[in-house]
């Protein structure tokens, strides 16, 4: 890694997030007829710490994983320390913007975005002529 | 470190070190890595053959020891602990969502399987009184300490 990318990331974790380590977490995305959803790993985030936002054609996912080790610790080992989870991806025209919803359980996150009317595969039918 | 060090890839046999001479294949792999990309945030060579294992953390105060493993989209009864005078275990099962297999998948990077990760304890850990908890796909472990265990003492120096 280049030294001024280092210095640069250097300075940013020292702003407000201080310990807390900037992860990309892991998503599976799944297509169907109407929809596409979206599932997240984000350990340690509630409703509290999560924002979804779609900027024109931007979705983030922004989760701040609740502080599980209070102050005083020391630590022993660790592989994740506490985190913040932050994702973004590139967004059609075929999503209806109005109807994304989001859930979060057991440190999951759950997107759904419909599909535009105009996305969605329509059957024509055939009548005889 | 040496020059033979940075190059990443060698023939497989002149990895193995004299004093190890039955390592297993994913340490080999493991090590190749790790040489190769220095320090950087890896995960470990489990997930990179697609299975899940957990990360956990290991911290302490004056009372107690935590044990923090992350566990997203599992439940309590997915997950097991049990523990021996030297040793924690944390046991389970990442399912997959029955409903979404057989979809198209754009991406497909979480990871999903049986797991076990056993972490060794220190001699001084109140067996009796460890408590566990689960919230937000984390699983909290706390340890007290029976404030018996081998304090640091300082050693005098004659002269």
């Amino acid at each position: 890694m280049a030294t001024k990318e280092l210095i640069k990331r250097t300075e940013t974790s020292t702003e407000r997030v201080q310990k807390k380590r900037k992860r990309i977490p892991h998503v599976d995305v799944i297509e169907n007829q109407n929809e596409y959803i979206l599932y997240a790993d984000l350990p340690g985030v509630e409703e509290k710490g999560l924002d979804v936002t779609l900027e024109k054609e931007v979705l983030t996912i922004k989760g701040e994983a609740r502080e599980e080790v209070p102050e005083g610790y020391t630590p022993r080992f660790t592989e994740f320390s506490p985190s913040i989870f932050e994702r973004s991806f590139s967004v059609s025209d075929e999503i209806d913007r109005d109807k994304i919803k989001a859930t979060i359980k057991n440190g999951v996150l759950k997107l759904v975005l419909p599909k535009a009317e105009t996305a969605k595969v329509k059957k024509i039918e055939i009548t005889q002529g | 470190m040496s020059i033979r060090d940075l190059v990443p890839f060698r023939r497989r046999g002149s990895l193995r070190r004299w004093d190890e001479p039955v390592r297993s294949f994913f340490e080999e792999v493991e090590e190749l890595f790790d040489r190769f990309f220095g320090d950087y945030e890896l995960e470990p060579v489990r997930e990179r053959w697609g299975l899940f294992t957990p990360k956990v953390d290991f911290t302490e105060d004056d009372k107690e020891y935590r044990i923090t493993a992350e566990l997203p989209g599992m439940n309590e009864k997915d997950i097991e602990v049990t523990m021996d005078e030297h040793s924690i275990t944390i046991k389970g099962e990442k399912k997959e969502d029955k409903e979404d297999k057989g979809k198209n998948y754009y991406y497909r990077e979480r990871r999903y399987g049986s797991f076990t990760r056993t972490i060794p304890l220190p001699e001084d850990v109140d067996v009796d009184k460890v408590e566990a908890k689960f919230k937000n796909g984390v699983l909290t472990l706390k340890l007290p300490k029976t404030g018996t265990g081998r304090s640091i003492k300082k050693i005098e120096i004659k002269s």
